[in-house]
C-alpha cells in the first residue's frame, strides 16, 4: 500500500520551508524515525514516520517550499510497489510531528 | 522588443525579510540600533530580529523595559543626538503611549529648530486583530497620517517589508513602520539585489477595469480574495497596495480611478477619519465626483472571542458585496 506524507496541519501556518531530509529515497524507515525538518514562520517542525515502511520518493527538496496539506513524500509498505506520477491521490499517512 | 531577464528572487518569511533589511543596514551604518522588548537574545516578538543580537551585540540590540513612552522618548532623543534607533513596539495599541515624544519631539523637531536638528528614528510596530482582544488588536495608522513631519509606511509583502524598512532606516526624519500580526505567516519572493523601496509609491497588484480597490497591510490579501470572487460575477477589480500612507501615491490612485471610474477603499481600521476617507477626498479633489465606498472594521473594540472578532472585521465576502453595490446606480452609504 502506498501513502503520501503531507505537510502537517500546524496551527496558524500557511506554508513551510523544507529544511533537511534525514532519510533518503529508497531507505527503510521505522515508526517514529525522523524523516524531515520543516521550518514555519515561528518554529521548526520535526516530521516522524507514523508507521514502518520504505521512503520511496521525495516531492519537496531541501530549501523548497510547500503549502500546508500538500505532499512531501511517498511512503510504501513494500519496497517495490510502483510509485504513481500523481501523489495527491494517495492516502495520507498520519505523521507524528513535534514543534521545537 | 527586448525582454528583460526575470529578476533574481529568494522566497522567505515576512520576518526574515525584516531581519535581512536590519542586518544589511546595521552592517552599513554603525549608528543603527534596536530598542524594544524581547529584541535581544529572544530575537524579536515575532522572531523578526533573529540573529541580530548575536551579530551586533547588546550595545546595538537593546532589550528595554515595558515602558513605551520612555522607550520612544529615548529613541527620539538618541536620534536627535546623531544615532539612528529603531524602536520596536510589539503591539500598535501601545504605541499610543509614545505619541507625545514621537509627535511633539520627534516630528516637530525639524520645524522647532529651523532645520538644525532632525530625529531620524524608526518606530516599528505591529498592528491587527488576531485573537488577542481589545488591547492588542488595533490598526491606528490613520491617526498618524496627518502629523506634519511624520512618515507612515505599511508593507503588505515580504518584498516590501524588506525594501521599505531599508528606506526607513535611511530617512532624515521620524518614520512609523507598521506591519501586521497576520502577515508573519506569509512567505513571498524578495529580490536578491539589495534595493530599497521608496516611500510614496503604491503598487498595482492586480490590474482591472471596472473598479479600483485601494488597501494596505493585511487587507491587501482580503482585497485580492474579493477580486477573485468578483471575477466570477464578471467584474474586474484593480487592486492597489498603498504601501505608503504618508506620503500617499496619489498619481497611481488617481490614474487608476480615472480609468475604472469607481473607488472602494478597504482598511482594517475604522473608516471614520480613516485611510479611506483621505484617499476618497483626494481622489475627488483630482477627478471630481466619483462613485465610492469605504469598507473598514465595525465601530467597536475587537473582542478576543473568535466569532465576535470575525464579525467586526472586513472579509472578502463583505468587500465583494460592497463592490457589487458600487456598480448599481442606487445611492450608497459607506459600509463596514
Amino acid at each position: 500500500m502506498l501513502y503520501k506524507i503531507s505537510v502537517p496541519q500546524v496551527a496558524d501556518v500557511e506554508e513551510i520551508r523544507v529544511l533537511e531530509w534525514h532519510r533518503e529515497a529508497g531507505e527503510a524507515v521505522e515508526k517514529g524515525d525522523l524523516l524531515v525538518e520543516l521550518e514555519t514562520h515561528k518554529a521548526i517542525v520535526e516530521v516522524r514516520a507514523g508507521q514502518k515502511g520504505f521512503l520511496r520518493k521525495i516531492l519537496a527538496e531541501s530549501g523548497n517550499w510547500q503549502a500546508i496539506g500538500l505532499p512531501l513524500a511517498v511512503l510504501s509498505e513494500s519496497e517495490s510497489d510502483p510509485v504513481p506520477e500523481d501523489a495527491q491521490a494517495l492516502t495520507d499517512l498520519p505523521v507524528d510531528f513535534e514543534i521545537t | 522588443m527586448s525582454s528583460k531577464p526575470a529578476a533574481a528572487v529568494q522566497k522567505m518569511f515576512f520576518r526574515e525579510a525584516i531581519a535581512r533589511a536590519m542586518r544589511e543596514e546595521m552592517r552599513d551604518n554603525p549608528n543603527i540600533l534596536i530598542l524594544g522588548q524581547d529584541v535581544g537574545r529572544f530575537g524579536g516578538s515575532y522572531r523578526e530580529f533573529d540573529g541580530l543580537f548575536e551579530e551586533f551585540g547588546a550595545d546595538r540590540v537593546r532589550d528595554m523595559p515595558v515602558a513605551e513612552a520612555a522607550m520612544v522618548g529615548v529613541g527620539v532623543g538618541a536620534a536627535a543626538a546623531g544615532l539612528r534607533p529603531l524602536v520596536s513596539i510589539t503591539y500598535m495599541d501601545f504605541m499610543m503611549l509614545g505619541f507625545d515624544p514621537l509627535i511633539n519631539y520627534g516630528a516637530k523637531l525639524r520645524y522647532k529648530t529651523g532645520g538644525q536638528l532632525t530625529a531620524p528614528v524608526v518606530v516599528k510596530t505591529t498592528a491587527g486583530a488576531k485573537g488577542q482582544g481589545v488591547a492588542h488588536s488595533q490598526c491606528i495608522e490613520a491617526w498618524l497620517m496627518s502629523v506634519p513631519g511624520l512618515r507612515v509606511v505599511v508593507p503588505a509583502t515580504p518584498a516590501d517589508a524588506y525594501g521599505l524598512l531599508k528606506t526607513a532606516l535611511r530617512s532624515d526624519g521620524p518614520v512609523v513602520y507598521v506591519d501586521h500580526k497576520r502577515l508573519f505567516p506569509v512567505a513571498g519572493e524578495v529580490p536578491i539585489e539589495e534595493v530599497a523601496v521608496p516611500f510614496g509609491s503604491a503598487r498595482i497588484c492586480r490590474p482591472g477595469t471596472d473598479l479600483t480597490i485601494t488597501s494596505h497591510s493585511f487587507m491587501v490579501r482580503t482585497a485580492l480574495e474579493a477580486a477573485k470572487l468578483l471575477e466570477k460575477d464578471g467584474l474586474s477589480a484593480e487592486v492597489i497596495d498603498l504601501r505608503s500612507l504618508a506620503p500617499l501615491d496619489m498619481k497611481t490612485i488617481v490614474d487608476s480611478v480615472g480609468r475604472t471610474g469607481r473607488l472602494l477603499t478597504l482598511e482594517e481600521g475604522q473608516i471614520t477619519t480613516g485611510v479611506g476617507a483621505e484617499v476618497v477626498t483626494r481622489v475627488i479633489e483630482h477627478l471630481g465626483p466619483i462613485r465610492f465606498a469605504r469598507v473598514g472594521a465595525l465601530p467597536a473594540p475587537i473582542s478576543s472571542n473568535r466569532v465576535l472578532e470575525a464579525a467586526c472585521l472586513p472579509d472578502a465576502g463583505r468587500v465583494a458585496a460592497a463592490a457589487r453595490l458600487l456598480q448599481s446606480p442606487k445611492k450608497l452609504v459607506s459600509s463596514c
